[in-house]
């Protein structure tokens, strides 16, 4: 039997579709579960993750109120059991503010923050490659990823500019949490390929355990060979199943799948 | 809209005016009149305000109808037509199911001025809830947008919070917004213009219509979503009046708040919605809370299926208490849908939206209810308190008045000729002895004798700010939200996405209006706006299936507006006949023009939504590879530089319009469409704004990320070659195609030899460049890095200067 993953929405989330479709692309059983879900039937998942979207309204702050959500009481056992819980995009600023990640030291409050993008302060939908700034092994979901490999996806945020003091910026690098880069195609990590201004270049942080991953792009968008604008959408070029097979992105889904396995 | 018959305003009536006065009521004396004599009373302040939103210009098309009516709506693609909130065209048919792509076109170009942020942001929310209604899931948004030059501090602040408001809006509900085009003119200093299209997805056989199913006399009526306040009071009424900057603060009033926030719940509990009606088999109707608020939607639901219906405005949940019961029947309260249900299914439906997806925590007092009957008598009727505050026929409420205005068509600058569709070809030097012409020619001569085609020349066009980049402004949109985006914004000229999961089919959607054709002539610019949109579709390898039109105009009471709206709708007509495609939707915007009388220049704004039976047969600009030859697919052009960027940029002021022939336009996107699916063409731009020399520029652009091509231009490269006719040769905007063409040798590869409209342009080349050839005198080189500069500079500051 696959593993059960439960597709999280909260009032304002918006990419439970793509991400139910991209964790279904790799075998794995996904399920959208609604705010007003029965917590018991949350608790029996094997893995959660938390989609993009606007999360009541991202008052407050971004992923702020959603980390007080019912649901999320069943993320914070989980995750404490050892359960696999992936947040993108607005489902990463959730796990931030859920002291969920990087929760350096084993440590739940609130440690780091993604805040407004630079320089204009504004949402920005735009095209970008992350690469694995972790051995593979260090954090369960990228486990199944080759070394140092480049993942591409759209950073579309408003706030995804991780932001934390000194002392912690130089901790979530030196204990390991720092997951995800951003970088160019060819896997560089130049000021020109962050999107937002983020601290350290960061796209994406563990937590201590290495069950919890906090990702800000969305590869779930550029998951498919016709979401693509490089090679692989050239070659594909009059083979309509080439054209639809899930490839780019959908790396880190299967390395979740195999995970789950 | 619904069309029925309507009494004609002509002649003036006479007959004493109600002792009741209704200030703030836009309705005319006459209207007044009719009123009072249809009902055999003075109406009631409900009634008259009902009567003044719905017999607005805004929701009758009282004074466009008679005109819109010679418009084209029928093809054998087409499932529904103009008439309820969205038009429906075929996509194709996967696993034994027809699915059809739903279309709607709105304007929300008077709060957006008035309002910026929560003006264009409420236009998104509205044309969402027209897809959605059709029992729809939304799968993407297009804006094309018009504003006042940069320059002016007013202009730029309300482009920024247009810009933002959609942003805010349409990335909050999780719909991408996949095209768009921004124009900048003076002509829209005072009046902005913020025109939205939304595309869906439905099976044929799960549509919902927007109107009372046969046999639904007795059913409920359920008003479902934000509780009704004071907001958007008298909106229909305002979009149909002359701004004026005295009234700037009144009139905010009159604009909706959004709340994107809300209607992503709608939106995903009237998915649940749909789902559980197909379940259970049942035809029910479903439409927008629009123009004309609750008395709008629910008298247009019922008369068109041929009812009538009673309201009890007490069961519509208010924001506050003791609002009037004029406000709660016509206010515009935004995030507002009506479903007609038999009352066996009432309690399911209100569980699903009440409970299931919890509206009433959602949003304050924001729920689903039942607030009314569809009833067989043919009257419409509202109660308050017990009370009927408004009881009239329900026919004479919506079929509305109309007016024949009185139009005085400009000397057209173009003639439609009838020589032009066969395949005749007009030759340039015929050009100047066409005596209405002449003036123009030599104007034209003139500017081109005082330039020399220099380097700097070309930086001038590219960083003109119809040219340069959208980049700035196009980031703000979430392009690829639902992960189906196969073509995002700024990638090529049309956006393209994905919506049958597991299939080949794809939708393209690209736009077409350029108002500085408008300037010129409104027949001139409709036709091209049509072709221009149609274009944009093939150039990514579509098959055009439907139009959309957006009708934006000024004062229909002066003569000279409705001329030009009038020879738009010839010119929509005349283009859209000549390729047989269908308008499907549209809509009309009147009254954009300030208080002191300068209108816009009147802007007939065309969608065209292409099929794509496969993804896998689809191009951008992108440059693929250096060393394959440039090819320029376009009929013979006169060089006619009128209207164009370089007019604009060089002052050239009334120069010459190219001459549209039907005859090539017709056969390049056949053409160009085969060439993309044998795979011989590699990339394709269409040629616009700018001219042959920036469309060539922005497929060098495109390929920046990855490889890095340049291209040689040489087609040109003759001895004694003058500056003045490679400059329009270079920045003509006589429409056609650039295509990179595989070296492959094939079936299409010797058919493009002998096409009789393709001209072999120039090659790419490894180096880094651009470069023009010009016969003996030495070749004009720029590196693509200063051409990118120049191009992408001019919006990089969008958001500077934002006044305080």
């Amino acid at each position: 039997m696959s593993a059960r993953v439960a597709v999280l929405v909260f009032p304002g989330t918006n990419s439970e579709e793509e991400t139910v479709r991209a964790c279904r692309a790799v075998g794995l059983e996904a399920d959208a579960v609604h705010w007003n879900a029965d917590l018991d039937e949350v608790r029996r998942f094997d893995a959660y993750v938390l989609p993009g979207g606007f999360a009541y309204e991202d008052r407050v702050r971004a992923g702020a109120i959603a980390a007080h959500d019912r649901l999320m009481t069943a993320v914070r056992e989980g995750a404490a059991e050892g359960k696999l819980v992936l947040g993108i995009c607005n489902g990463a600023q959730v796990l931030l503010e859920a002291g969920l990640a990087p929760a350096l030291g084993g440590d739940s409050s609130i440690q780091a923050g993604f805040a407004k993008n630079a320089p204009l302060g504004k949402f920005r939908s735009t095209h970008v490659h992350v690469k694995l700034a972790i051995p593979p092994e260090r954090c369960a979901i990228t486990a199944h990823l080759a070394p140092n490999a480049v993942i591409p996806g759209w950073a579309s945020h408003g706030e995804g500019r991780l932001a934390a003091h000194d002392d912690v910026l130089a901790r979530i690098e030196r204990e390991g949490h720092l997951a995800f880069v951003y970088c160019d195609a060819s896997g560089e990590t130049t000021t020109e390929a962050i999107p937002n201004g983020s601290a350290l270049g960061a796209a994406g942080l563990v937590n201590a355990a290495g069950n919890v991953l906090a990702i800000m792009p969305h590869p779930e968008r550029d998951a498919w060979t016709f979401n693509h604008h490089d090679d692989s959408r050239e070659r594909a070029r009059g083979n309509a199943n080439a054209m639809l097979a899930p490839s780019g992105g959908i790396a880190l889904f299967e390395s979740l799948a195999k995970a789950l396995r | 809209m619904p069309m029925r018959n309507s009494t004609r305003l002509g002649r003036r009536r006479t007959g004493p005016l109600p002792k009741a006065s209704f200030p703030g009521i836009g309705l005319s004396d006459d209207e007044i009149r009719l009123i009072t004599e249809r009902l055999g009373r003075e109406p009631t302040l409900v009634e008259a305000h009902a009567f003044d939103a719905q017999w607005s210009e805004h929701c009758s098309y009282k004074s466009s109808r008679a005109h819109l009516a010679r418009l084209p709506t029928d093809g054998p693609d087409v499932i529904l037509g103009p008439g309820q909130d969205a038009g429906i065209v075929r996509l194709g048919e996967w696993k034994g199911e027809t699915y059809g792509i739903v279309i709607a076109h709105e304007s929300h170009n008077h709060p957006s001025q008035v309002v910026p942020f929560e003006g264009a942001a409420t236009g998104i929310g509205g044309i969402v809830r027209d897809v959605l209604c059709m029992g729809a899931r939304v799968i993407a948004l297009a804006d094309p947008l018009r504003f006042g030059p940069l320059d002016d501090p007013h202009s730029r602040y309300v482009a920024q919070g247009v810009v933002d408001g959609i942003a805010a809006y349409g990335n909050a509900i999780g719909v991408p917004t996949i095209a768009g085009d921004v124009y900048f003119h003076d002509g829209f200093r005072d009046n902005c213009l913020v025109n939205v299209v939304a595309l869906g997805i439905v099976k044929e056989s799960e549509i919902i219509h927007s109107c009372a199913p046969a046999g639904s006399d007795g059913w409920d009526i359920v008003l479902i979503g934000k509780a009704t306040d004071r907001s958007g009071f008298g909106g229909a009424a305002f979009s149909s009046l002359v701004l004026d900057e005295k009234d700037a603060e009144a009139n905010k009033s009159a604009v909706q708040v959004p709340d994107p926030f809300l209607k992503n719940v709608i939106m995903r509990a009237s998915y649940r919605a749909f789902d559980v009606i197909r379940e259970l088999g049942l035809t029910v109707g479903f439409k927008d809370l629009g123009a004309g608020g609750i008395m709008g939607c629910t008298a247009e639901l019922a008369a068109s299926g041929g009812f009538g219906a009673r309201i009890a405005l007490d069961r519509c949940l208010t924001s506050q208490p003791d609002l009037p019961a004029a406000v709660i029947a016509v206010g515009e309260t935004q995030e507002r849908l009506a479903w007609v249900v038999p009352p066996s299914f009432t309690p399911r439906l209100l569980q699903i939206y009440n409970e299931e997806f919890s509206l009433p925590q959602i949003a304050r007092h924001a729920q689903a209810a039942v607030i009314g009957t569809i009833t067989a008598e043919k009257e419409y009727v509202l109660t308050h308190h017990g009370a009927e505050v408004m009881h009239v026929p329900i026919d004479f409420l919506t079929a509305g008045v109309r007016y024949d205005r009185d139009y005085k068509r400009r000397r057209p600058r173009y003639r439609i000729d009838e020589d032009l569709i066969i395949d005749e070809v007009l030759i340039a030097d015929d050009e100047p002895e066409r005596a209405a012409d002449k003036f123009s020619w030599r104007r034209q001569a003139e500017v081109l004798t005082r330039l020399t085609f220099d380097r700097d020349l070309a930086l001038k066009v590219l960083s003109h700010p119809d040219v340069a980049s959208r980049r700035t402004i196009y980031e703000r949109f979430d392009s690829v939200v639902r992960g189906a985006t196969s073509i995002p914004s700024g990638y090529a000229d049309a956006g393209v996405v994905v919506p049958i999961p597991g299939s080949p089919f794809a939708v393209a959607i690209g736009l077409g209006g350029n108002p500085r054709y408008s300037r010129l002539d409104a027949c001139y610019a409709a036709e091209q706006a049509v072709c221009e949109a149609l274009r944009n579709v093939v150039a990514v390898g579509a098959r055009p299936a439907a139009l959309t039109d957006c009708l934006n105009f000024g004062n229909p009471e002066d003569a000279r507006q409705m001329g030009d709206f009038v020879a738009a709708v010839d010119g929509l007509r005349f283009a859209a006949s000549q390729f047989g495609l269908p308008f499907v939707s549209g809509n009309v915007s009147f009254y954009n023009q300030s208080a002191s009388g300068e209108s816009i220049p009147g802007s007939p704004i065309v969608a065209c939504v292409g099929v794509i039976d496969d993804v896998s047969h689809t191009v951008t600009p992108a440059f693929h590879r250096s060393g394959n030859k440039l090819y320029y697919i376009a009929g013979l052009s006169s060089n006619a530089l009128g209207g164009s960027v370089f007019a604009d940029v060089f002052g050239l002021e009334n120069g010459p319009l190219q001459p549209i022939a039907y005859g090539d336009v017709r056969r390049e996107p056949n053409f160009v469409r085969s060439g993309i699916t044998a795979g011989a063409i590699l990339s394709c731009h269409d040629v616009s704004d700018g001219g042959v020399f920036a469309t060539v520029a922005e497929m060098a652009f495109a390929t920046r990320n990855g490889l890095r091509i340049g291209a040689e231009l040489s087609s040109f490269d003759l001895e004694g070659v003058s500056d003045k006719v490679l400059i329009t040769e270079y920045f003509n905007e006589g429409g056609g195609f650039v295509i990179e063409a595989s070296d492959v040798f094939d079936e299409w590869s010797a058919q493009l030899e002998h096409y009789r409209g393709a001209w072999e342009l120039g090659t790419t080349t490894q180096a880094y460049e651009l470069t023009v050839r010009r016969g003996e005198r030495p070749s004009l080189r720029w590196t693509v890095d200063e051409l990118y500069e120049a191009w992408s500079d001019p919006l990089r500051t969008f958001y500077e200067g934002v006044p305080a």
